[in-house]
């Protein structure tokens, strides 16, 4: 709730006008925002406590009050529920990363560490729903396409930038294969979540993990 | 005597329908699509007959799961033994799971799918098959350490990793299509970065 909060503008009441301007279709839309905030609202804690599989699409639609031909016109699938609700939050991330990595100094070792534990330090506050995530992209129903595990193109972008910074101050191997790299790092991200999935790991224990494996991924990676 | 052996005999043959017609169901459907009532179906059953053999669908998808990893095991280990060095051994071992699942991606791609789910991860992913696969990465880098070609620095996390960076190449064999050369190129790489550390002149 309190991440919903921080999107509001600061003053609500500012855009009320805007909104009784135009009477019919703004109902009609300020309507359709509300199912698609409810839905949102209630898939997101269904998803935290059941899990993917767990959070039905009927179960979604009873918590948030409304049928489920209704979150059907909202959503084309649970999927995509889920990927919404993710890229609201990463929103939030992202703008955050966006203002730290510039002044990050130091070897590149060091800058990827930072990066990654912010984002461990990010999802276990809501440890099942990254875990849903995960489980999500495997889903059956999805399009092929839609697979995003890993495929997380500002992350990827950050690591990238992150690497040819250590192209640049030299510890990194400008020979290396940037996408290689990324993925093996991204790759053994997203494994780390295997501590909060099946050890229940927190935040700190499985940076400290991700630290020992992004020494080991840049000691390969250093110039010969 | 003749009765039980008779009964014996018909229930191991139901298991064995039941067991066909949900490994098929489960590639066409996923895992979360293919219900009970389908699977009892397609075998030809009732529903009360399948679950007089498995208590349910998690059951079913696991004895199916381990009875795959352990021939994935076999035929991973075998082709490590081959290997001429402790990276080639490594490759090999990472070829022979992909080869292995190669014509059967609708099932590995359950699989992750029920590995990360809360519900049904922790009794697949603790099962001795699975913990054997993962045991084969470590023994292969043990082997190299008795061999003095690497030294055993952070072979636990090593290990680890090498099973997480074979894992993690699925979803591009799962969902863009890559051929067995490309995953076996992108390997050899991986391998040789996890290495870098380790390896003696």
């Amino acid at each position: 709730m309190s991440s919903t909060g921080r999107h509001l503008p600061a003053d609500p009441a500012a855009e009320a006008p805007a909104v009784s301007a135009a009477v019919a279709p703004s109902a009609r839309q300020t309507q359709k925002e509300a199912t698609r905030r409810r839905v949102m609202a209630a898939a997101r804690e269904l998803f935290d406590t059941q899990g993917y599989q767990g959070a039905t699409i009927r179960e979604i639609a009873r918590h948030a009050g409304v049928s489920v031909g209704s979150v059907f016109t909202t959503f084309a699938s649970k999927y995509e529920i889920l990927s919404q609700i993710m890229l609201d939050r990463l929103d939030g991330l992202y703008a955050e990363l966006d203002r730290m990595t510039p002044h990050l100094r130091g070897p590149t070792v060091d800058r990827l560490r930072t990066m990654f534990a912010i984002h461990f330090a990010f999802e276990v506050r809501h440890k099942r729903l990254f875990l849903a995530y995960l489980a999500a992209a495997f889903d059956w129903t999805l399009p092929t396409t839609s697979m995003q595990m890993g495929r997380n193109r500002r992350l990827q972008a950050i690591i990238g930038d992150c690497l040819a910074k250590g192209v640049e101050q030299g510890d990194v191997d400008p020979a290396v294969d940037r996408q290689e790299a990324i993925d093996l790092l991204l790759g053994a991200y997203v494994w780390t979540y295997r501590l909060a999935a099946w050890h229940d790991a927190d935040a700190q224990a499985m940076t400290e993990v991700m630290d020992r494996q992004i020494g080991l991924i840049c000691s390969g990676f250093r110039p010969r | 005597m003749k009765a039980p052996t008779r009964r014996a005999l018909a229930k191991q043959q139901t298991r064995a329908k039941v067991l066909a017609a949900a490994r098929r169901l489960f590639s066409e459907a996923g895992y979360e699509g293919a219900t009970i009532r389908d699977i009892a179906a397609a075998a030809g059953m009732s529903t009360g007959a399948v679950f007089a053999n498995f208590s349910d669908k998690s059951d079913l998808f696991r004895e199916i799961m381990l009875t795959d990893m352990a021939a994935l095991g076999d035929a991973m280990s075998e082709a490590g033994a081959r290997g001429t060095s402790v990276e080639d051994a490594l490759l090999k071992i990472f070829m022979a799971g992909y080869g292995f699942y190669r014509t059967q991606l609708p099932l590995a791609r359950a699989a992750f799918s029920v590995g990360w789910s809360p519900q049904d991860g922790p009794a697949l992913r603790s099962a001795p098959p699975a913990q054997a696969l993962h045991g084969l990465f470590r023994e292969t880098l043990e082997k190299g350490v008795g061999k003095g070609e690497i030294t055993g620095a952070d072979l636990e996390l090593r290990a680890h990793m090498l099973f997480e960076t074979y894992l993690s190449n699925y979803p591009q064999a799962i969902f863009e299509g890559w051929t067995l050369e490309a995953l076996e190129t992108r390997s050899r790489d991986q391998i040789r970065v996890l290495l870098d550390g380790v390896r003696k002149a």
